[in-house]
């Protein structure tokens, strides 16, 4: 994966945790805003408690400039993101940062209702509207390339879906082994 | 839309439509498939021609992978073949949803009319019945007219009593008419007689009320 990253990345008391409070709220919304653009520009859905996106790159570890993140200080940023819904579980009990089991979680460089948003703005200008559209259509579709939702993993679009469940918007169709692949939008 | 409460039904054509939807997806994935697959055995075998670039006919393996490729790529053909068709079969289908939606509107709208039409139906006697009631009305009307007009002959008596009266509690009224009569005497005759009948019977008929209340 060839990625892009900000300068501040090559920052290295960036990696270390800043002593001073203030300070270090910075220097944690710069993580955040790192992780977020990268997952963003780059469309990675997911991350481990550990720091590592979609299985393959340790964000906190920078080999240019031989700097990483210790790991304290990463379950710290990855708790604020957690608490700002900048992350969600992986799985679908809810539950708190600590008390998670699935070890992974989806990153939402958008909160969840703009995702909802989103999916239901596709459904309007494609016209699918009260029609069943199955949750591969929705995020592998030759149909819905270009949007942003685009090879969204299946669980996080139900997620998503579920928000405009809440709105009233959608219904959620599950197959005969009761698991989500259908959904109904009006 | 939107409010609460109002679950969205899922109905047996939706269903119908999700499986066709499923196979659909099928047959997407399989199409993505097969496509990486050739695709990477397009490189393996120019991989295979870059190593032997002398005897790369002879060589099965490039053979059996060029065939390969031509399968996959026929399977692909008709997998995007049946894959349009699925989604003919899918529009086709939410088109005649719509068709049907339009049919039942129609349906609705005969119901409504006929109902509407139904209550025409006694138009006939309504109308005699207000033809009726006009003619009632009318009835009544002349009715009342009548009993005016009584009432009209009944102030006018009231009328002709309150002069007498007059005449009896202001006679200085009466001994100034004189005057005035005799001024009027003259032309009068004239014009009682080439004026109609009704007039001289009236005057007549003051004549003797006069009289009547001399002799009270």
């Amino acid at each position: 994966m060839q990625l892009e990253y900000p300068p501040i990345y090559s920052f290295p008391p960036l990696y270390t945790r800043q002593p001073n409070k203030i300070i270090r709220t910075k220097q944690i919304e710069s993580w955040i805003t790192i992780i977020l653009d990268l997952a963003s520009k780059n469309k990675l859905w997911t991350i481990s408690k550990d720091g590592t996106i979609e299985n393959s790159l340790n964000i906190f570890q920078n080999n240019d400039i031989g700097r990483s993140v210790p790991p304290l200080f990463i379950v710290e940023i990855m708790k604020i993101m957690f608490t700002n819904g900048q992350l969600v579980s992986k799985s679908d009990k809810k539950s708190d940062f600590d008390s998670d089991l699935s070890n992974e979680f989806y990153i939402l460089w958008k909160p969840i209702e703009s995702w909802g948003s989103l999916i239901l703005e596709w459904f309007e200008t494609s016209n699918k509207m009260n029609q069943v559209v199955t949750l591969y259509e929705l995020g592998e579709g030759d149909e819905s390339i270009g949007w942003e939702f685009h090879e969204m993993p299946a669980p996080l679009l139900v997620k998503s879906l579920k928000n405009l469940v809440s709105r009233n918007r959608c219904t959620l169709i599950k197959d005969e082994n009761d698991k989500y692949i259908a959904m109904k939008v009006i | 839309m939107g409010q609460k409460g109002s679950k969205i039904k899922i109905t047996e054509t939706d269903r119908a439509v999700l499986e066709l939807k499923r196979s659909k997806d099928e047959i997407h994935k399989f199409t993505k498939r097969t496509d990486q697959l050739i695709s990477s055995e397009r490189s393996e075998l120019k991989n295979l021609m870059k190593e032997n670039p002398r005897n790369y006919k002879e060589n099965t393996k490039v053979r059996f992978l060029l065939k390969r490729i031509h399968y996959q790529e026929h399977l692909l053909e008709r997998a995007s073949d049946q894959l349009i068709n699925l989604e003919n079969m899918v529009s086709t289908v939410e088109f005649k949803l719509i068709e049907a939606h339009f049919l039942k509107g129609i349906q609705n709208g005969n119901e409504l009319l006929k109902k509407l039409n139904r209550e025409f139906k006694n138009l006939d006697e309504i109308l005699d019945d207000v033809q009726e009631q006009i003619a009632y009305q009318n009835e009544i009307d002349e009715t009342l007219s009548h009993s005016l007009a009584g009432v009209n002959d009944y102030e006018e008596e009231i009328d002709r009593e309150l002069d007498r009266l007059n005449k009896e509690v202001n006679p200085e009224q009466t001994i100034k008419l004189p005057s005035t009569e005799g001024l009027a005497s003259l032309p009068e005759p004239v014009h009682k007689e080439d004026l109609k009948d009704g007039m001289p019977s009236q005057k007549v008929e003051k004549v003797p009320g006069t009289e009547a209340v001399l002799l009270s």
